[in-house]
């Protein structure tokens, strides 16, 4: 058996919504462990598409995803759970229970694994210390502005140190220097081991961060392994 | 408010089977204490001496499907007629004659009653001079055992009909349930719940529905046992004993309630399932 470093491969992923429209085409990439990746693009380009089917929340229309060596459009329905737990999500349009308190909301991957409730509280507290909300753990995010809302999302991502953090527009509504800070706790979550994939457009913090950068245009991943930068 | 009107659907289908089967519990009851002593009575010609009376008995008792035999006279039968209808006793002193014939009771061995056995002996006393008429209960018995079939084949089609309607009703107002629960569902999956642990409150939610829809329609059929006689009276005369109702035993009612968490269980495993896909 070959053995290899890579995480997440695509295969000629293509993917359509609507009949006459490719949101995504021909897409093969690679990303190795311990990897911190840029996927960037303007609107529209298909990076929320490409990271949902990383997920496996859409098939692909065309190709194949393997994940740790396992073809992810195999696993059954009642499978997907393992491939999920692996994985820490922020969506680009968060996903909260809106109106359960912030606790609850980041609790929720510790108590799908049956994690005693103490390491919750202590594994929760410290990723909601991490994104600066510890004082908010009993509101809603019903109650919170977006950018509060973006960092509870952000700790649910990661309260689980998960092997493969996958994040859609994370900073989208945060300011500069609150964006600079979350993109420096993922530098730091991956140095401790995690794979990092972020789906942004933000041309500063790539500028800034930028080690691996996948660009997307019309749904076409430019330069195959080759990565351009931004600028060009 | 949805919850409680599933629990009301369960609770009258259940209602409905449960008075059929009560009233078939009955019936069968009946039968089988009527079972219990096969009895020919022989109608014996009005005047007839009783000498030939002796001999008919006699010819009776020489049957091998005979228990034993007994003789009443027209005295007696007009005694326990008037014992068992005491308002028509007016009725009776007015007749100058008793109207009523001596009888012979033939009481059947059930190890011997065979249906051919019978039969012969029937044929050979009716074929005896002497004799006016035969009476033998167990067609009263096979028409009770029959009703009773008849009672319980209704109650179970109407019964099977409901409990498949409330099955139905309970699953839509779990996928109601799930609907409204939907966001919640798909983040569950999304950050790695099994579907199992996202099924459970769901199916706990419909077993108990579906319990309680069983426990209410036993405490609705107990009071219907107990307040149908003191609505009907007397009225009914002998027919109360045919129609009067029997509670359920209580594996009967075991099983009306188990029913209603089997119901509440698979009515929500269907409706949460179709939402457990990607
Ligand atoms: N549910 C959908 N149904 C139909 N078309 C869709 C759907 N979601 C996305 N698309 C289309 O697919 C293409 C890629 O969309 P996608 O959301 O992946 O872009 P994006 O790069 O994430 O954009 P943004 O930077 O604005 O988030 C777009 O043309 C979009 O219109
Ligand atoms: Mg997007």
């Amino acid at each position: 058996m070959l053995v290899s470093d890579n995480l997440i491969e695509l295969f000629h992923i293509g993917h359509q919504y609507q009949r006459p429209h490719w949101a995504l085409s021909d897409v093969s990439l690679r990303v190795k462990k311990g990897d911190f990746v840029f996927l960037t693009g303007p609107s529209g380009s298909g990076k929320t598409t490409l990271l949902k089917i990383i997920f496996r929340e859409i098939i692909p229309s065309e190709g194949q995803i393997v994940i740790e060596g396992v073809n992810i459009l195999r696993i059954p329905d009642h499978g997907i759970y393992k491939l999920r737990r692996m994985m820490g999500i922020v969506f680009q349009d968060f996903r909260l229970l809106f109106h359960r308190p912030v606790f609850e909301n980041v609790a929720l991957p510790l108590q799908v694994l049956g994690v005693p409730p103490k390491e919750i509280r202590r594994r929760v507290f410290n990723a909601l210390r991490m994104v600066n909300l510890q004082h908010k753990l009993g509101d809603p995010p019903a109650h919170l502005s977006y950018g509060e809302q973006q960092r509870v999302a952000i700790a649910r991502a990661v309260v689980n140190a998960p092997k493969i953090l996958l994040a859609d527009e994370p900073t989208g509504n945060l300011d500069t220097e609150l964006a600079f800070e979350i993109i420096s706790l993922f530098r730091e979550i991956n140095k401790q081991g995690t794979t990092v994939l972020i789906g942004t457009h933000d041309k500063e913090l790539i500028r800034h961060f930028g080690s691996k950068i996948l660009f997307l245009q019309a749904g076409k991943l430019l330069g195959k392994d080759a990565l351009p930068s931004p600028e060009s | 408010m949805r919850n409680l009107f599933s629990v009301t659907i369960i609770c009258l289908s259940f209602l409905i089977l449960g008075i059929f089967w009560s009233l078939s519990n009955n019936l069968q009851q009946v039968a089988a204490r009527l079972g219990e002593n096969l009895v020919v009575t022989l109608f014996l010609n009005k005047d007839l001496p009783e000498k030939d009376a002796l001999e008919i008995r006699d010819k009776a008792g020489r049957s091998p499907v005979i228990e034993s035999l007994r003789m009443v006279t027209a005295d007696e039968a007009k005694e326990r007629f008037q014992a068992s209808f005491p308002e028509l006793r007016d009725v009776l002193a007015n007749l100058k004659a008793n109207p009523f014939p001596a009888s012979i009771e033939a009481v059947l061995r059930p190890d011997r009653a065979g249906p051919d056995a019978v039969a012969a002996f029937l044929q050979s006393m009716t074929a005896t001079a002497g004799v006016e008429d035969v009476q033998y209960n167990r067609d009263w018995i096979e028409r009770v055992r029959s009703l009773g079939r008849l009672t319980r084949a209704i109650g179970l089609f109407l019964g099977g009909i409901l409990v498949l309607a409330s099955f139905f009703i309970i699953s839509n107002v779990i996928k109601l349930n799930v609907l409204s629960r939907k966001n919640e569902i798909e983040i569950l999956r999304l950050v790695g719940g099994t579907n199992t642990f996202i099924r459970i409150p769901f199916l706990i939610e419909g077993t108990i529905l579906g319990i309680l829809g069983g426990l209410v329609s036993l405490v609705f059929l107990a009071v219907l046992i107990q307040a149908f006689p003191l609505y009907l009276g007397s009225s009914l005369g002998a027919l109360q004993e045919l129609l009067s109702f029997r509670a359920l035993s209580i594996s009967q009612g075991l099983a009306l309630v188990a029913g209603g968490a089997v119901i509440g269980w698979l009515g929500s495993l269907t409706s949460v399932s179709k939402f457990l896909k990607a």
